[in-house]
């Protein structure tokens, strides 16, 4: 690894406050590319699209009833900006990706709720045709790394071809010189990887095209499922590197879903925590990593290992995470794995609490800051 | 030490009762399910039984030769004037104790060379494996026919055997497969970790876990080997010692002339309904295990 | 090419083992018939007052190979008659070359087993679709028994059910022959008209035969393909559902290729029902009437043009799997 030795030695809120103090310039410069980039690609736009997820809940159907995997998440997605959602296996995050596109797998469906995204109205109503022709030009969708995104006996340029087609694009040809400039942009020879199966391509590579074929249609919302999963360290952060580039050079609303809070910390400008299919806290990243309220945070956070210092400093959380069957009905979904219980927990589920930008769902929290204020008082 | 032996008899046994639930729940929740379980009884109840229903020589009525069905025979009478019925009966015997013999030879053979194949691999893996595809590739009935101009095997047993001799290929295919992919989950190697005998680690691990398998393609193999020997006696080309479906197709067929006129259709009919309704039986049982042991297969 | 090449290689040194399997099982029959028919051949010719040496070249002329030495030497003479497609006589039809009647007989094989196979793998792959995306529904579930069933059931029990319905009760198709044999064969209508009627009933079985297979192994392997992350992935870059559809069809077919050798074998070996049934005298006829009529050395050529010809469509089928899956192209195989 090549990175600097005093960079080693910095703590996870460290590194987040160096990377936000980029982050802080570079979201000017981002502002200014994304009318640059209407004004020459997509004049139809208005800009990156913002999206609000309203009291959202999907259900899977099994044997034991439908149990639902996501229970009334509101969420934003403020235009231009990278918002990661971070969870455990089973805490539902996939699910809600797959909701922006209103494409959860049966036996799953969505029970309520809505997904406004601008210039697309409400997704959650859209059949048919019209949902068709939003994925892949409105929305753009990055499989997982591990999958294979891409039909094993068609070149990629041929698919591209058909996505082209599905979409009426009549400049086919624009379409693959498009192609060959993202690929290029992502540091790969355009025109063989559209050459090549997918067989012939690494994992690192077979990522880049999955960007490249959710970007390649103009989409300015895109969705990450897991974008580096499996893939190695040096891949892992090229793919990062490029999906920050590209967002700030598109003008993008990206969405992006890991089990990694260093990803999140990485590159996401917000951030939303997800437990038992709830959004237990979200806000702004440096500061909901800097300074955690919700247990399950804190508690994620103090299971990373430091580069440096005691290895027994990270604390696994205890117990497990609930699964479909075991996400209790009532109450906090977190309380069993909680230290800072109260009966109330117990019964209630506890309210999303806004403080600012920053919302956290927890009665201890709540408690807490109760007290403070009073105290002020 | 006792304690855990306790523990995994006890675990052994749940296991053995949770199985014993889930056939019972796959199989009512398909009643076809049950009806191919039934069939397969009446069947092996007609083998097992059915020659001691009728006298040693069936009763013949000259008066009513190809007589057409009716009450006292529900599928005629054939050319000498003998029950239809009856033949079809008595006759289940020898399609079932060939299928018999056939199976178990094909079981031992083909988990034998299977395993041996599976559990070895490298040299002795690619020989025997060169062996069953070239079996499986040999065109089966044209060989029997040819083997019938040297060796009349028209006994139940020998024509088993034959069939057997045949017929293993497809399950030695099945469990080498299964075993390599036990392997290669680390199975064996953690038994050997284990301290275990190959004697154990095969007989107690990997049996158990492949028998669903093997008592499929079993199932599979007999199958093959019912068609097989009652086309070869259709065919005509063994002596019909024997009362057998088979011959009883060929005389209606050719004796008979089932195929132009009308008179011998029953005789015809007859052991054609039996051969399908064995096959009912059969498939909706294989549909039935295919669900138990393969529970991918579940649909929700 | 060089994978290709590999393969074909491969093929064609299994498919020579197994020919050279056949041929020395044909031998050992061929010399183990009770009471040596060959040696009481040469005896009898010797009494006519025929020379050892002439009928030695008499006996061998029939046999394909020579009657003396010992048994290494005559299998060697029989394997070097092979080479040189010399089958000997037939024992039946005097004066007639094994090889001539093969290839006449050959042709009411090939036609019908592969006009048969190919209506049943088109149909076949259509409801195997069908049954694997209504594979929840009831008419799924008819779907499919119905295809475990007429896959499960033997070529004869078709082949008779259908000549019951068709021959017998409706007397709509003649039950033996190739045409009518009052027609002058040609290229007319008439005698063509005749050549299809009398093909239908083996055509419609080796079809109904195979169709089961087709169904079940399409079904199966669409719902696997369905399961695929790349069909999600093309679902949810809006492709369109015609060309979803081409993309779940091709991958679903692909394994279908290695069935399709098998299942060509399986008919070939079906033959002999059926043209026994509708006496057509293709392959399979031949070799039971050799059998009956202990025509030996026909017997013999039937059995190994049997076998030549599974030879041929496993490689056929081998060539069109290679053609058509880039990856095993390129030498990495699919699992």
């Amino acid at each position: 690894m090549f990175v600097p030795a005093e960079k080693v030695s910095m703590t996870l809120g460290e590194r987040l406050s160096a990377a936000v103090g980029v982050r802080g310039d570079r979201s000017v410069e981002a502002a200014r590319n994304t009318g640059a980039a209407e004004g020459t690609r997509d004049a139809r736009r208005s800009g990156p699209p913002g999206v609000r997820i309203r009291d959202l809940s999907v259900v899977y159907r099994t044997a034991a009833g439908e149990l639902p995997a996501v229970s009334g998440i509101d969420l934003d997605l403020p235009p231009g900006t990278i918002t990661g959602v971070v969870g455990e296996s089973g805490s539902g995050k996939s699910t809600l990706a797959l909701s922006l596109l209103n494409a959860v797998q049966p036996p799953g469906r969505i029970r309520s709720g809505s997904v406004e995204i601008d210039g697309l109205g409400d997704v959650t109503r859209l059949r048919g045709e019209n949902l068709r022709k939003a994925r892949g030009r409105h929305i753009g969708y990055v499989f997982q790394a591990a999958q294979n995104s891409l039909n094993p006996l068609k070149t990629v340029g041929k698919q591209l071809l058909d996505l082209g087609r599905s979409h009426e694009i009549r400049d086919l040809r624009g379409l693959v010189r498009d192609a060959k400039d993202l690929l290029g942009r992502m540091g790969m020879d355009g025109a063989r990887v559209l050459d090549s199966h997918q067989h012939e391509l690494s994992g690192g590579m077979r990522q880049r095209v999955g960007i490249m074929f959710a970007l390649v249609l103009n989409a300015h919302l895109v969705v990450l499922d897991e974008p580096t999963t499996a893939l190695d360290m040096i891949t892992q952060a090229t793919i990062l590197r490029i999906v920050r580039e590209v967002h700030e050079e598109r003008g993008l609303t990206t969405f992006i879903i890991t089990h990694d809070l260093g990803v999140v910390a990485e590159i996401a400008d917000r951030l939303a925590i997800m437990y038992g299919g709830r959004v237990v806290e979200q806000g702004p990243t440096t500061e909901v990593l800097g300074a955690p309220r919700h247990p399950y945070t804190q508690g994620l956070i103090r299971a990373i290992p430091r580069l440096v210092g005691d290895l027994g400093e990270a604390r696994a959380l205890p117990g497990r995470p609930p699964t479909l069957g075991t996400v209790p009905s009532r109450g906090c979904v977190f309380r069993e794995r909680c230290d800072l219980r109260m009966d109330v927990c117990e019964t209630e589920e506890p309210p999303a609490v806004p403080y600012g930008e920053w919302i956290v769902a927890c009665h201890a929290v709540a408690a807490r800051d109760a007290e403070t204020r009073e105290e002020k008082e | 030490m006792t304690a855990q032996v306790i523990a995994g008899g006890d675990a052994r046994a749940t296991l053995r009762r949770n199985f014993r639930r889930g056939v019972w729940r796959v199989l009512r929740r398909k009643p076809s399910r049950m009806v191919g379980v039934v069939i397969l009884g009446v069947f092996t109840f007609m083998g097992v039984f059915g020659p001691m229903l009728y006298p040693e020589r069936l009763p013949r009525d000259d008066n009513a030769l190809y007589a057409a069905p009716s009450w006292a025979h529900p599928f005629g009478t054939d050319f000498e004037g003998t029950d239809v019925l009856a033949l079809v009966i008595t006759g289940a015997r020898y399609v079932l104790l060939t299928a018999l013999v056939t199976a178990v030879i094909t079981v031992a053979l083909g988990t034998a060379v299977g395993l041996f194949a599976g559990f070895r691999r490298g040299r002795w893996d690619a020989v025997l494996m060169r062996i069953t595809d070239m079996k499986l590739t040999i065109p089966a009935l044209p060989l029997l026919l040819v083997l019938s101009t040297v060796w009349k095997f028209t006994s139940a047993i020998e024509m088993g055997l034959v069939l057997g001799l045949l017929g293993w290929g497809g399950v030695a295919r099945a469990v080498r497969a299964q075993t390599l992919s036990l392997r290669e989950r680390g199975f064996v190697e953690a038994a050997r970790g284990l301290g275990l005998s190959t004697r154990h680690i095969i007989g107690r691990e990997l049996l158990p876990s492949m028998a669903p398998f093997i008592a499929m393609n079993t199932l599979i193999a007999v199958t093959g080997a019912v068609y097989a020997q009652v086309g070869l006696f259709f065919l005509g080309v063994l002596p019909f010692d024997a009362n057998n479906w088979g011959v009883m197709l060929n005389l209606a067929v050719f004796g008979g002339g089932a195929l132009t006129t009308t008179t011998a259709l029953p005789y015809m009919l007859a052991p054609l309904l039996a051969i399908l309704l064995l096959t009912l039986g059969i498939v909706l049982v294989v549909d039935a295990m295919d669900e138990i042991f393969n529970p991918r297969l579940r649909e929700e | 090419m060089t994978v290709i090449a590999r393969r074909l290689a491969g093929h064609l040194a299994r498919g020579f083992a197994m020919i050279l399997v056949v041929t020395t099982i044909s031998f050992v029959i061929i010399r183990s018939i009770p009471g040596d028919p060959m040696r009481a051949r040469y005896e009898k010719l010797v009494e006519q007052g025929m020379s050892p040496d002439q009928a030695e070249r008499a006996t061998a002329a029939l046999y394909g190979f020579m009657p003396k030495g010992t048994l290494w030497e005559q299998y060697a003479d029989y394997m070097r008659g092979l080479l040189h497609l010399d089958l000997g006589q037939s024992l039946s039809v005097p004066g007639a070359e094994v090889t001539t009647l093969l290839a006449s007989a050959a042709t009411w094989t090939i036609l019908p087993v592969l006009v048969g196979t190919l209506l049943s793998f088109a149909v076949g792959i259509i409801m195997g679709v069908y049954a694997a995306i209504k594979r929840s529904s009831k008419l799924g579930d008819v779907l499919a028994v119905s295809g475990s069933l007429l896959h499960g059931l033997p070529q004869y029990v078709l082949a008779l059910l259908l000549s019951a319905v068709f021959t017998t009760l409706l007397p709509i198709f003649p039950t033996g022959g190739t045409a009518d044999v009052t027609l002058e064969p040609g290229l007319n209508a008439a005698y063509i008209g005749s050549l299809i009627q009398y093909a239908t009933m083996p055509v419609l079985t080796y079809a109904l035969a195979g169709y089961g297979g087709w169904i079940l192994a399409m079904k199966s392997s669409v719902v696997t393909v369905l399961g695929d992350d790349f069909i999600m992935a093309a679902e949810l870059r809006g492709l369109k559902r015609g060309l979803i559809f081409r993309y779940v069809a091709r991958n679903a077919i692909l394994p279908l290729f290695t069935i399709l050798a098998l299942s060509l074998g399986l008919l070939f070996g079906g033959a002999i029902f059926i043209e026994r049934i509708f006496t057509y005298p293709g392959l399979g006829l031949l070799l039971l009437n050799s059998i009956t009529d202990r025509d030996y050395t026909l017997m013999g050529g039937a059995f190994l043009l049997i076998t030549v010809a599974i030879v041929i469509a496993n490689i056929v089928a081998d060539m069109l799997y290679t053609a058509i899956d880039p990856r095993v192209r390129s030498g990495q195989e699919a699992s």
